[in-house]
């Protein structure tokens, strides 16, 4: 509840035709309330998909590029055509045994897809953002 | 509604709109003299549609859309309305926003397709991998761009690098930095006959298409499918499923409804142009069609919220759905009726 108002509380409106008193449209900023049902769906899904991913890189279940794969609101296959690596491949590379041993040019075209540095890749943030 | 001055020193006026690329557009004809409202450029640009795409995902949700295809808009628009434009695509990053540059410079104003999820001005809640948020670019300043989004209500400055980055983001669907630009427009252009052409053309889209995803048939074909989700997929995945569809009628810049009240203030308009009563009849038609769209997306949104579960299920969130298909079906119909008697 608390953050359907929170989201929409950005000052960044969209416009919803309407009709005025008289029957003709103009453009006003009041949303519907399933917008934020929605909205406030999506938004908790994603976060909440970041935090398992962290959790998982912590615990060693999954590598690194997990992580930052959910950052950036991506699947394997989108990943896998941003840096035009095979899926199967990035699938391998999700596990941490496999990601530790990665060439460094191969690191390189997953940082320049997912825009973090390489040292960033290798790593994943203590705390919840 | 701003003012703001583009690169030769003219002035630019920024308007709120609803959509992100009828806005653009005609913020782009209003920039050359023509003075269009949102509405209009949306009719004559044949933008209102409807697609069921499920084998294309957008972050593990399939695609229904409620409008014409990314592009279409502008390029039907500028040709019925004859005026004289540019597309470009780019291999090179580098060479794409060299040329950008080079067009502002010359006191053009320019559209752009982006990817939302780079651009940093923009909240957390527009912030997802959609490949097709169109923005017009004013003028650069020491590496800034001075940009006019037509969502937002007013002009916004993005950095060189991140506007890089969102007109060539890597990835399927990369848009290849798109950009578009007016050379001229028709200084008398033929209203009446544009608007005709765009119905026709919205009728055709709607009724005739022989597949059955698009159109009247691709409602029905998805309301069938929300339906049947609940027992196929499980609830939580068909809840995920209905927030995903509740986004496309409600939440990407539709103005309301899944695009159908800005299509009714289309109509409204255009039964003013043509002084036609029976026009007039139909954007209130449309506008009740808005209305069907509306409650469906407040039963899938409490479905969602599991509020008053008995009543609230997906069989009645389908069945609005048919309820629209229908009502949509005799309108488009009564349409091309009504549009074959007017007169250019």
């Amino acid at each position: 509840m608390e953050l359907e108002k929170e989201i929409f509380k950005d000052g960044m409106p969209k416009g919803y035709y309407t009709q005025d008193d008289n029957g003709k449209y103009i453009l006003d900023t009041n949303h519907c309330w399933s917008e934020e049902v929605c909205v406030a769906a999506i938004v908790s899904e994603v976060r909440a998909n970041i935090e398992n991913a962290r959790k998982e890189v912590i615990a060693g279940l999954k590598s690194p590029l997990c992580y930052h794969m959910a950052v950036r609101q991506m699947d394997v296959k989108f990943l896998a055509r941003a840096a035009g690596i095979a899926v199967f491949r990035v699938k391998r590379h999700m596990r941490p045994e496999i990601f530790a041993k990665l060439k460094s040019s191969v690191l390189d075209r997953y940082a320049v897809a997912l825009a973090v540095t390489p040292e960033e890749l290798k790593t994943v943030p203590d705390s919840e953002a | 509604m701003a003012t703001e001055l583009k690169a030769n020193g003219k002035p630019f006026v920024h308007y709120h709109a609803a959509h992100c690329e009828s806005g653009v557009t005609s913020a782009l004809l209003r920039d050359k003299g023509m003075d269009i409202s949102e509405p209009m450029v949306f009719g004559i640009g044949s933008g209102i549609f409807f697609g069921y795409l499920p084998f294309m995902k957008m972050t593990g949700l399939p695609i229904s859309t409620f409008r014409a295809a990314p592009g279409s808009i502008f390029h039907k628009t500028a040709k019925r309305l004859g005026a004289e434009f540019v597309t470009k695509k780019f291999r090179n990053p580098q060479k794409g926003m060299d040329e950008l540059k080079q067009v502002l410079k010359t006191g053009q104003i320019v559209g752009m397709t982006t990817n939302m999820y780079w651009l940093p001005y923009l909240s957390e809640r527009f912030r997802w991998n959609f490949l097709g948020h169109n923005i017009i670019a004013l003028r650069e300043t020491d590496g800034v761009f001075r940009i006019s989004d037509s969502m937002l209500e007013h002009p916004i400055d993005c950095p060189v690098a991140d506007l890089e980055r969102a007109r060539f983001a890597p990835g399927p669907a990369n848009p290849h930095g798109y950009m578009y630009y007016l050379k001229s427009v028709n200084p008398r252009p033929d209203l009446r006959n544009a608007s005709i052409k765009g119905m026709k053309s919205t009728c055709f889209m709607m009724l005739n298409i022989p597949m059955p995803i698009f159109g009247v048939r691709g409602m029905r074909f998805l309301a069938k499918k929300v339906i049947k989700s609940p027992d196929k997929l499980g609830f939580d995945e068909a809840c995920r499923q209905l927030v995903g569809l509740i986004r496309w009628v409600e939440e990407v810049g539709t103005g309301g409804g899944g695009f159908r009240y800005m299509y009714a203030a289309f109509l409204q308009e255009a039964a003013q142009l043509f002084g036609s009563g029976e026009l007039a009849d139909l954007s209130k038609e449309m506008n009740a069609i808005g209305d069907s769209w509306r409650a469906f997306s407040v039963t899938a949104a409490r479905i969602v919220k599991q509020r008053n579960k008995e009543k609230e299920t997906f069989a009645k969130a389908g069945g609005l759905m048919l309820i629209c298909a229908g009502r949509e079906e005799n309108f488009f119909k009564d349409l091309g009726k009504v549009v074959g008697k007017l007169k250019t």
